[in-house]
């Protein structure tokens, strides 16, 4: 059962947010779902940038004024 | 009123210009002209971290101090740029103006967002970062804008020196972040 | 037959997504543009009271705008590019970078060499500084800084103006260690630097041979970054 598993890097400025989502996903399984919440502006373009990269499903969505939440499954 | 605005955030130009984050290269570039500009008006290139050791000048005066006698602070133009003051200071502007252009840009974008301190550990770490960053972009001569951009882009060997530094010094700081930091 | 998969996929990922976010509540969103609107004609308002109280502090006030404005929109962050090739393997930000310091070299160096064939003095020399132990030393002690603080000086700028109240305590000590370091440039200056040669490229190797061997350290450096990321996204793209 794919299982989905919040990140929360709310007031973090990187590459924090980066490194932790690289950790997170470490402990995934393939097909789980983490969900990156996030509010640096950079940070919105550096972890879907980097989740690709690594071959990632990625999607981003803008919560709220300067708040995002990245969704990564895990693909591999 | 709130109909018209609404418009606007759907409007292609808006998304373009305003909105979706520029690519990297985008940003080089126009960073480069403004940097160019900076040169042929002013006659020097652009440099950041200068104009907070005059902060650090003013404020040290406001709370009673005196730098009269630093050597730093002895050469004439220095101690022109102390007596104007705060607002006279053409550089004070150029960095009160990326404050201003970083605060519009987020707001335009709907992106702008009040982040307070999270934890003591960010302080410790931005109150770290900071001193290390203020005391050695003063003894190298500038920061990654000033001694490094300003530097390689005017060809001096400076420039490529403080690239390999600062690049160690980068690897040093990813490890203690990582380690103390996170 | 492939694209149907894959549209089935999004789906089924899409539907799962929206029960998550359903369990958050959906928060509405502001639009900020009004706002934005009052910032400008603040902005507006202090460019004109600069304009006329100096020519020179409304340049300084636009061109601090326009790098502001540009490093927010493009996320532009020189920290990043000396600190993800190690961190994350990535280099498209310090290939970014290296292609703003090829166009501002060969830019650069045309303004100077114009001011030369004129027998004019060459502006900007005052950025061709000594280097000596102590460009080593502050150079490397702010590769640390930056990376501990989230950003380097313009960077600490561009993030108070997003609203990060870390970076207005990393900006005053940011201010404090300037001072510090004014204060101690004195004998820095009498123990390393007065010795210390001041190298500008041209001097040795011509206009063109200088513009050429700087041009040539940006290529190189450009193809090893590029083949740095290459080498760690490899084999996981397939």
């Amino acid at each position: 059962m794919a299982k989905e598993v919040e990140l929360d890097c709310m007031g973090e400025a990187c590459p924090i947010p980066l490194i932790k989502t690289e950790k997170a996903l470490e402990e995934l399984e393939v097909g789980d779902t983490l969900i990156v919440l996030i509010d640096h502006s950079c940070a919105m373009k550096n972890v879907p940038e980097w989740a690709r990269k690594q071959g990632h499903e990625v999607e981003l969505e803008e919560v709220d004024d300067g708040e995002w939440e990245c969704y990564i499954e895990k693909m591999k | 009123m709130k109909a018209f605005f609404e418009k606007i955030k759907n409007n292609d130009f808006y998304k373009m210009w305003f909105k979706d984050a520029l690519p990297y290269v985008t940003g080089a570039v126009l960073l480069s002209v403004f940097q160019i500009v900076t040169f042929s008006t002013t006659g020097n290139p652009w440099g950041v971290s200068g104009v907070f050791a005059n902060w650090g000048a003013w404020l040290f005066e406001l709370g009673g101090g005196s730098v009269e006698k630093w050597f730093y602070f002895s050469s004439p133009g220095a101690q022109a740029t102390l007596e104007a003051g705060f607002l006279n200071d053409p550089g004070t502007w150029r960095n009160l103006g990326i404050i201003a252009g970083a605060l519009f840009a987020a707001m335009m974008a709907s992106g702008f967002k009040i982040k307070k301190i999270k934890s003591f550990r960010q302080v410790i770490a931005a109150a770290l970062g900071g001193l290390l960053m203020g005391y050695g972009a003063r003894i190298a001569f500038g920061c990654n804008i000033g001694a490094l951009f300003s530097g390689i882009a005017s060809l001096s060997l400076s420039g490529w020196v403080f690239a390999a530094f600062m690049f160690a010094g980068a690897i040093i700081g990813s490890k203690l972040l990582v380690k103390y930091f996170m | 037959m492939k694209g149907c998969e894959v549209v089935a996929e999004e789906t089924v990922r899409a539907s799962s997504r929206a029960s998550a976010r359903g369990d958050r509540g959906k928060r509405k969103k502001k639009n900020q543009i009004p706002i934005a609107m009052v910032i400008f004609a603040v902005i507006s308002g202090i460019g004109v009271w600069l304009g006329f109280k100096e020519d020179t502090l409304l340049l300084y006030w636009l061109l601090g705008l326009a790098f502001g404005f540009t490093l927010q929109r493009s996320r532009f962050c020189f920290t990043a590019s000396m600190r993800d090739p190690y961190l994350t393997k990535s280099t498209s930000i310090t290939r970014a970078v290296l292609i703003a310091f090829a166009i501002t070299s060969i830019a650069f160096t045309a303004i100077k060499y114009g001011y030369f064939i004129k027998g004019l003095a060459i502006p900007g020399q005052g950025y061709v500084v000594p280097i000596s132990i102590a460009t080593a030393i502050g150079a490397c002690m702010f590769g640390i800084g930056m990376v501990i603080a989230g950003g380097c000086a313009s960077g600490t700028l561009m993030r108070i103006g997003e609203g990060f109240w870390m970076q207005v305590i990393s900006l005053f000590f940011f201010i404090v260690g300037s001072l510090w370091g004014a204060h101690d440039f004195g004998w820095w200056k009498r123990t390393f630097m007065l010795k210390a040669p001041k190298i500008f490229l041209p001097d040795y190797l011509g206009w063109l041979g200088g513009l050429a061997v700087n041009l040539l350290i940006i290529a190189v450096i450009y193809v090893i970054a590029h083949k740095w990321e290459k080498k760690h996204s490899d084999g996981l793209s397939h």
